[in-house]
């Protein structure tokens, strides 16, 4: 190996080793909590941050934050497996209460509207959000299409989220139809008006 | 995330209760609607992060090529490529790919689209055209990632979909997480299965959001593409899809079918590494090759960028058109250079493949976990629902055994049989899955037969290669295969609790 994959491989380790530190402290901090200060909270931040800019170094800010995310939840995993609580009674009930969805009317009617609202209705909107951006956004056409492509997903997950989590279905309803209509008013403006 | 425990009442709780609850059953209703989905597209998505070792598994007597192709190498495959499509009177797309760090091949593609006629090849490190190209379960595998197997534009938008469903599901999952800092490190293992199935969904699920939420992103971009560009091309582009599609990829190829000289691939790499010195040849991509229209997508590395290469644009005569910015350019062409890497984990090297794997399978356990949850709490609540439970155990591990009978059919009867082994065996485990008792016998069951299955893909490719395998990674590969079978065989042998 030359010279050069030694050094990447000792600072990758470097910054491994650091961000798993970095993990152990919020760990401990977490452990502590009722008693601790936010001193070791906030030093096990600095540390994980440490571990990032190691990691930056090392292969540039493009990949190294790219892998200073993943070294963060594998080092989570790692600490969570290593400190896990074995339970060995069946019996014993949780310390506290489970939260539990909430119970709502249903039939298959409501099911099906739900359903069009969170799928249909909320990627409408989301497409039509995000071809306005794409459309009119002061940026280069390659920039905005790209970015306005990107949020599609990001604003139809949103939208199914909210629609699913939202009782009232009217409200939904109403709300998402506007938007839709906001959007792919303004995605389309510039070519009714040329 | 599911399953939470209010804070003590002389807190004020991080998230209102009703709101949790509101958010909690949004969170069920999406999982419950897109589990199988999801399911699937996970598990899939894992398998493809290790794609081209796969393929070397497939057909391990092929060349491999580690370092980065010559100048000389990259002129010579594009000859005998072009000379290979002109025979197969496929002369139309040519598409070359070297060496990368995330793959160690030399891929050489052509296509005719009006035709269909398409042919693969793998070139050794000289450009040289050694062998066909062919690797029809990793492609299998591919193929029911994309687009599950379903007509392509219907495939690819329902993975889309599902991966908006997944992105929709981690946004609900975390504001239904009222003990998100409270429960951060507690992972209870024994006990209550329906706690301990809780705590660890929610420590995979939110220890590894910033994973979970780029391939889902992308994954639904990826999907839904097509959609969105047909929509943009409507508003902005005079619904001219290709020519949107141009502005965001490169310019494309025009239609004049004149003949034209190939261009001169080996002055534009020179052309290139005279701008950046440390650019390595990826890929070449000429569109309408030999013709007066043609257009090379010339694919430049270089070193410390998530994009696999940089896109330079030249025309038939080798003058240059400008380039993608995919490495360096500007924001939107820095995300698009990195949407496929960032996907798959086709970036870095084998080790980011190896975290993306342990990452890619947190995620499929946190789908399975939903819904074992959401099954507990039934049970627990006195309303169990016994036919779901098998269901849901017939599609969790129905999938590797279905995986694994497709690799069976190929290897012993040829890739047309694929499709029907794999669908055969999902229907025929959820037709059966009612039938099976409960659902930890279903699970053991399927559990033992997923690890069988396994052994004997690899145990029927090895006799068949054994002897003419060259390629290291077929040994690699035939023990890291074997040793999932035995691991999956053995978590058979201890029935689960429900």
């Amino acid at each position: 190996m030359s010279f050069s994959t030694h050094y990447h491989l000792l600072v990758t380790l470097a910054g491994g080793l650091i961000t798993t530190a970095g993990v152990v402290m919020l760990r401990k901090r977490w452990l502590t909590r009722q008693r601790s200060s936010s001193a070791l909270l906030i030093a096990g931040w600095i540390t994980v941050l440490a571990g990032a800019v190691v990691l930056a170094q090392a292969w540039g800010a493009e990949l190294g934050t790219t892998y200073a995310l993943g070294a963060l939840s594998l080092a989570a995993y790692a600490v969570i497996a290593a400190t896990y609580e074995r339970r060995t009674s069946k019996a014993r009930a949780p310390r506290e209460a489970p939260y539990d969805p909430e119970e709502r009317p249903s039939n298959w009617r409501r099911g099906v509207a739900k359903s069009l609202l969170a799928i249909v209705l909320a990627g409408i909107a989301a497409i039509g959000l995000g071809v306005a951006v794409a459309v009119n956004f002061p940026m280069p056409p390659q920039d905005r299409a790209v970015i306005g492509g990107l949020l599609v997903p990001i604003l139809w997950g949103g939208g199914m989220a909210w629609t699913l989590c939202d009782p009232r279905l009217l409200r939904a309803t109403i709300i998402l139809l506007t938007v839709s209509a906001a959007g792919f008013a303004v995605a389309f403006l510039p070519k009714v008006l040329s | 995330m599911q399953d939470h425990t209010p804070q003590k009442a002389r807190k004020k709780p991080f998230l209102a209760p009703d709101f949790v609850r509101a958010m909690l059953a949004g969170h069920s209703a999406l999982g419950i609607a897109f589990a199988a989905l999801i399911y699937i597209v996970c598990l899939t998505g894992t398998l493809c992060v290790f794609l081209h070792e796969l393929q070397r598994w497939e057909q391990p007597d092929a060349p491999v090529a580690s370092a980065p192709l010559t100048t000389e190498a990259a002129a010579n495959a594009v000859e005998q490529g072009y000379r290979k499509a002109r025979a197969a009177n496929a002369a139309h797309d040519l598409f070359i790919m070297g060496p990368s760090p995330v793959q160690s091949r030399v891929l050489v593609n052509f296509h005719d689209h009006d035709t269909g006629v398409e042919g693969n090849w793998i070139a050794n490190d000289k450009g040289e055209l050694i062998v066909e190209n062919t690797a029809p379960w990793s492609e299998f595998v591919g193929d029911l990632h994309m687009h599950l197997h379903l007509p392509r534009t219907f495939g690819l938008f329902l993975v889309g979909l599902t991966g908006v469903a997944l992105l929709s599901s981690l946004v609900s999952g975390l504001l239904s997480h009222p003990r998100l800092f409270k429960d951060a490190f507690s992972l209870r293992w024994g006990g209550s299965r329906r706690l301990q199935e809780a705590d660890l969904h929610n420590r995979l699920g939110v220890w590894g959001l910033p994973f979970h939420v780029v391939v889902s992103t992308t994954g639904a971009l990826l999907g839904l593409s097509t959609l969105i560009v047909g929509v943009l091309a409507l508003a902005a582009y005079d619904g001219d899809s290709e020519k949107a599609f141009a502005t965001i990829l490169g310019p494309h190829p025009t239609e004049d079918e004149t003949a034209a000289p190939v261009p001169d691939i080996a002055a534009m790499i020179r052309a290139i590494q005279a701008e950046k010195q440390d650019a390595e040849f990826a890929s070449a991509n000429f569109g309408h090759i030999a013709k007066i229209g043609q257009i090379v997508h010339l694919g430049m590395r270089t070193p410390g960028h998530l994009a696999n290469s940089n896109s330079y644009y030249f025309d038939g005569s080798g003058k240059r058109l400008g380039d993608g910015g995919l490495e360096s350019g500007t924001i939107g062409q820095q995300i698009l250079g990195a949407l496929q890497p960032l996907h798959f984990g086709w970036f870095g090297g084998f080790a980011v493949k190896v975290v993306y794997a342990v990452l890619g399978l947190a995620l499929t356990f946190v789908t399975h976990s939903g819904v074992a949850i959401w099954l507990a709490r039934r049970r627990d609540a006195g309303r169990p629902t016994p036919f779901w439970e098998t269901i849901w155990a017939a599609v969790t591990w129905g999938q590797p055994l279905a995986i694994a009978a497709a690799a069976i059919a190929i290897f012993s009867g040829g890739e047309a049989f694929a499709l029907a082994a794999y669908a055969g065996t999902t229907v025929a485990c959820l037709i059966a899955a009612p039938f099976a008792g409960d659902a930890s016998r279903l699970t053991q069951l399927l559990r033992a037969l997923s690890g069988i299955a396994i052994l004997a893909a690899v145990a029927l490719h090895g006799t068949l290669w054994a002897s003419r395998a060259t390629d290291p990674m077929f040994f690699w590969a035939t023990a890291a295969m074997a040793a999932c079978g035995l691991i999956v065989l053995a978590s058979a042998r201890h029935r689960p609790t429900v």
